[in-house]
């Protein structure tokens, strides 16, 4: 999905960052904790967005897939500093169907970034979507944001396809893979719909 | 109809503090159950943040929800204070230079649309606009956006020139709009068709909004007195550019002598350097164009902003429509299919791409009523391909055969299975043609399909070979000559496999371009894409071979006392042309096995170092990056072992791989050189010779930039030894983006000496 704000510095070293505050606390997501963390989550995610998402898409995301959304906590006051959301659900248009994860969003507060809270955050959630079985994770980016790929790239993901004008600004996205099991070939031959969900 | 949420007449408003009144809930024939005390009660067992859904409630439909009362998403909600419209009066006197200052801002929210923006957010934000189209008028005279005139008073001539530059706009609209709805495009991703319920003064006719824009420029010249030169000529040129797209859009439906169409898109291009030149007689008049209009418009949006490129931007982006719409006649011109396909091809290769309704027009001239450009059968495109590529003066391919009435002749079943084919083929051979006038990333993604597609083509066409032979009493041939097997020549699936490795070339192509591959691809990538190109020279022989062997085969001229007869036209023709497609195969695979080994030299010499991607593994990233190849049979795609090995190269030193390339690249050079030479007949490039050569001049350019970059890192690696210590000390290296390069297919690294 088009949010996606965790970006590390882009001009370099001219502006410097704020340290971290300690050892962040990265905490699975519970129910429990919506009324606690959810506006922060929202107010995070749509920080950089026209179009923010309604509460219901995060309900969507965080009420059926709540294990898999994982947020790093400032440790002095357990104020959220960064969060990915994600979701894990059987991909049915493939003629063998797969246990597709999807990285939906992904965010750290500005003044966090560059310090791997991100790619922390994305190694969790891959984690537990691989214990969970899942055959691939997807997700897409936009082409202009160079730090995002490169997080998921020295991870492992693969650019699949270039979206074109994929998001309501105008810019294309890309498709990224990360295959975590071997297909059987022979069984594939649809190449399947290319869009998880507008952004 | 609309109802609901779509209503084109949304309302009632409310702001935040007042309280909805109660719905009406009595209807004629309708039972109505109130359930509001039902609901809240199963509302009031629920937490907050439960999900209520069914099973089958996507993504997709989530994302569709709307907050109410929130402004960025609730297209009803007001500010406190916030009045639901602006009140500009379109009544008001306008001066010429706010005239010219609205008409440009409306030249660029016109252009913003052309680029795939929505009329909501462009042209629809124009008050006058908005004004002139709802509610929609039924007549000329009540198209206007000041309402219930009386006829008595003339209109002042401002508004006039407004007036009638709005209508030009508007019906150039509707007509570009219907273009692109009737061909293939993708609604969001290129351009948005909808109206938001407002017609584009469909119902007025074409020829009184012209006369009625001539009329304007007869009351803008009979006035220019009172006005100065400069400003009569600048609105004056501003109403000319629109008859002229009005001109231009009713010509290029007719498919006819590109001479003549091509006149009302060269005035466009003179005027439009006027109208540019005259920008800065404009004053803008921001205050005439609203975001709020939104909300009158059948959409569940709430208003978003104004999308507006700059006048330097409008200005290239017309430019570039108009020069396009004047090249794109050119396709008119039928010479041969193959010539037809360059067309297409170097065509839609252009950086900008050009714009969808471009697209939209070569697409109505290509395939309009199963007529192709006007005059040709589908037949006659795909016979005419069929001859050029393997069956030149064929039999099977002779017009006759179709008025064989006697069942048991050979040409009848011969006429018979040929149908066959082309019913078959007749398809997936235009989609080739239509798929490249889609949007860049389209291409790549519809080939996939089409590679699948293409495969099943192949195997049925190699079916009809076999009935085709017996019928033809084709007689197997040794091939290769030394160490084969007697084969038949197999025409029909010969020339869908020509297509396939084609196909498969471009979407690996069509991936360096669009930047799908990292850095440390490159080296895999362009072996295969060589390994594609290689099998395709090789197929190219083949079918020279069996070709020859049908119309000169050896020993026929030396064995007869007379002179051979002169091959015919056809044959001269399609010998023309296998020997161009090995040229371009050889070239292609000899440039893409040069950066294949230079990239491995660099891998090797870890001037370019792959990140450890501790989630995956090689085999893994083969997988996700062959998808689209593993079903194809043949060339079946390498194991990965195979394809590891065939990269790395582990029995050639660092220095042999360099000079592989350097080898490689000079050979592709040498032949690139050639083919810049040769005539537009001879590289069937006619009509778009000049595009064709400029491809084939960049193409070279990065033989010649790979030439230096090996020539640099050979030297450094001849100096340090083959172990390559302390290259990363004498050597940087950078792999540009595609479009810094000198073609797109070709990325070529950038090698410095520290």
């Amino acid at each position: 999905m088009a949010a996606f704000s965790d970006s590390s510095d882009k001009v370099g070293s001219g502006t410097p960052k704020a340290e971290l505050p300690g050892e962040l606390q990265y905490i699975q997501y519970q129910h429990s904790l919506e009324s606690q963390y959810l506006p922060s989550i929202r107010a995070l995610i749509s920080k950089d967005l026209s179009e923010p998402y309604s509460i219901y898409v995060y309900r969507y995301f965080l009420y059926q897939w709540g294990h898999l959304c994982f947020m790093a906590l400032n440790p002095v006051d357990s104020s959220l500093i960064g969060v990915v959301i994600c979701k894990l659900e059987m991909h049915a248009s493939h003629s063998t169907p797969t246990l597709r994860g999807y990285i939906a969003m992904l965010a750290v507060c500005a003044q966090y970034r560059g310090h791997g809270v991100a790619t922390t955050l994305v190694k969790m959630a891959i984690d537990v979507m691989a214990n969970r079985n899942a055959d691939e994770i997807v997700l897409e980016t936009e082409e202009t944001n160079i730090p995002a790929m490169r997080l998921y790239e020295r991870l492992g993901f693969l650019r699949s396809k270039k979206l074109h004008r994929y998001y309501l600004n105008g810019n294309s996205a890309y498709r990224l893979v990360l295959l975590l099991k071997p297909t059987d070939v022979d069984a594939t031959t649809d190449l399947g719909p290319d869009d998880e969900g507008p952004p | 109809m609309d109802f609901g949420i779509s209503n084109p007449n949304p309302g009632p408003y409310f702001d935040a503090f007042e309280e909805p009144p109660p719905p009406v809930i009595s209807s004629e024939g309708v039972v109505v159950t109130d359930i509001t005390e039902k609901f809240r009660a199963a509302a009031a067992t629920l937490e907050p943040g439960e999900l209520v859904k069914d099973a089958y409630f996507t993504l997709f439909e989530s994302v569709g929800a709307l907050e109410v009362m929130d402004p960025k998403m609730d297209s009803g909600c007001l500010a406190p204070g916030e009045s639901l419209d602006d009140d500009y009066d379109v009544t008001r006197q306008l001066l010429p230079a706010e005239v010219i200052g609205i008409i440009d801002q409306l030249l660029s929210l016109e252009m913003a649309w052309h680029l795939g923006y929505p009329l909501s957010q462009t042209l629809f934000t124009s008050v006058y606009v908005e004004k002139m189209l709802h509610p929609a008028p039924e007549t000329l005279q009540g198209a206007d956006f000041i309402r219930d005139r009386t006829d008595e008073f003339p209109r002042d001539p401002m508004h006039a020139a407004l007036r009638a530059y709005c209508l030009g706009l508007l019906k150039s609209c509707y007509y570009v709009n219907e273009r692109i709805k009737n061909e293939h495009s993708y609604e969001e991703e290129d351009f948005v068709t909808n109206p938001y319920n407002r017609s584009l003064l469909e119902t007025i006719d074409r020829y009184e909004i012209r006369d009625e824009i001539m009329e304007a420029r007869k009351i803008i010249h009979d006035i220019s007195h009172t006005l100065t030169d400069e400003l009569a000529h600048a609105l004056g040129f501003r109403l000319e550019l629109r008859s002229a797209f009005l001109r231009a859009i009713e010509l290029s439906e007719l498919r006819s002598d590109p001479e003549s169409l091509s006149l009302p898109w060269s005035q466009m291009q003179g005027v439009w350097e006027v109208v540019n030149k005259t920008r800065h007689l404009g004053k803008p008049v921001p205050e005439a164009f609203s975001t709020k209009i939104q909300r009158r418009l059948a959409s569940t949006m709430p208003p978003r902003p104004i999308v507006q490129p700059s006048a330097e931007e409008t200005h290239e982006h017309f430019k570039k429509l108009i020069a396009d719409g004047i090249n794109v006649l050119n396709v008119l011109h039928y010479s041969d299919s193959q010539s037809l396909l360059n067309f297409v091809l170097t065509f839609q290769a252009q950086k900008p791409q050009p714009m969808v309704y471009i697209r939209a027009i070569l697409q109505n001239f290509l395939f309009n009523d199963m007529v192709i450009l006007g005059r040709l059968s589908i037949r006659q495109v795909l016979d005419d391909d069929l001859s050029i590529v393997v069956l030149p003066s064929s039999l099977l391919l002779d017009r006759d055969n179709d008025s064989v009435e006697a069942p048991h002749h050979p040409r009848y079943a011969i006429a018979h299975q040929m149908e066959l084919f082309r019913q078959r083929a007749a398809q997936s051979y235009l989609d080739i043609f239509r798929t490249f006038c889609q949007n860049r990333c389209r291409v790549r993604r519809t080939l996939f399909h089409s590679l699948q597609d293409w495969e099943m083509v192949q195997a049925d066409a190699e079916e009809i070979d076999q009935l085709l032979q017996l019928q033809t009493e084709e007689k197997p041939i040794t091939y290769p000559p030394l160490g084969g097997v007697p084969s038949h020549s197999l025409p029909l699936s010969s020339w869908a496999y020509h297509y396939k490795l084609r196909l498969m070339e471009w979407t690996v192509q069509l991936g360096f371009e669009l930047e799908i591959y990292q850095p440390d691809e490159l080296a895999g990538m362009y072996w295969y894409l060589s390994h594609l190109s290689h099998t395709r020279v090789l197929h190219l022989e083949r079918i020279r071979f069996f070709t020859a062997q049908r119309l000169e085969p050896p020993g026929a001229a030396s064995s007869s006392k007379t002179r051979p007869a002169a091959p015919s036209p056809e044959l001269t023709r399609s010998k023309s042309y296998l020997y161009l497609a090995h040229l371009e195969a050889a070239a292609t695979s000899e440039l893409a096995d040069a950066l294949s080994q230079l990239y491995t030299a660099l891998l090797r010499l870890r001037l370019l170092a792959p990140s450890p991607r501790p989630y995956s593994t090689d085999a893994l990233r083969y997988e996700v990056r062959m998808k689209p190849f593993a079903p194809i049979g043949l060339p079946a795609l390498p194991s990965f072992e195979a394809f590891a090995h065939a990269v790395e190269r582990p029995e050639a030193s660092t220095a042999a791989l360099l000079d592989g390339a350097a080898r490689a690249a000079g050979r592709a050079r040498a032949t690139l050189e050639g083919l810049v030479k040769m005539g537009a007949a001879e590289v069937f490039a006619v009509g778009c010779v000049e595009r064709w050569r400029a491809g084939v001049r960049e193409w070279n350019k990065a033989a010649i930039a790979v030439v230096l970059a090996v020539g640099v890192v050979k030297r450094v690696v001849d100096e340090v030894g083959e172990g390559g210590v302390g290259v990363g000390e004498r050597l940087s290296v950078q792999v540009p983006r595609p479009e810094e390069g000198y073609h797109e297919w070709w990325v070529v690294p950038k090698v410095v000496e520290k």
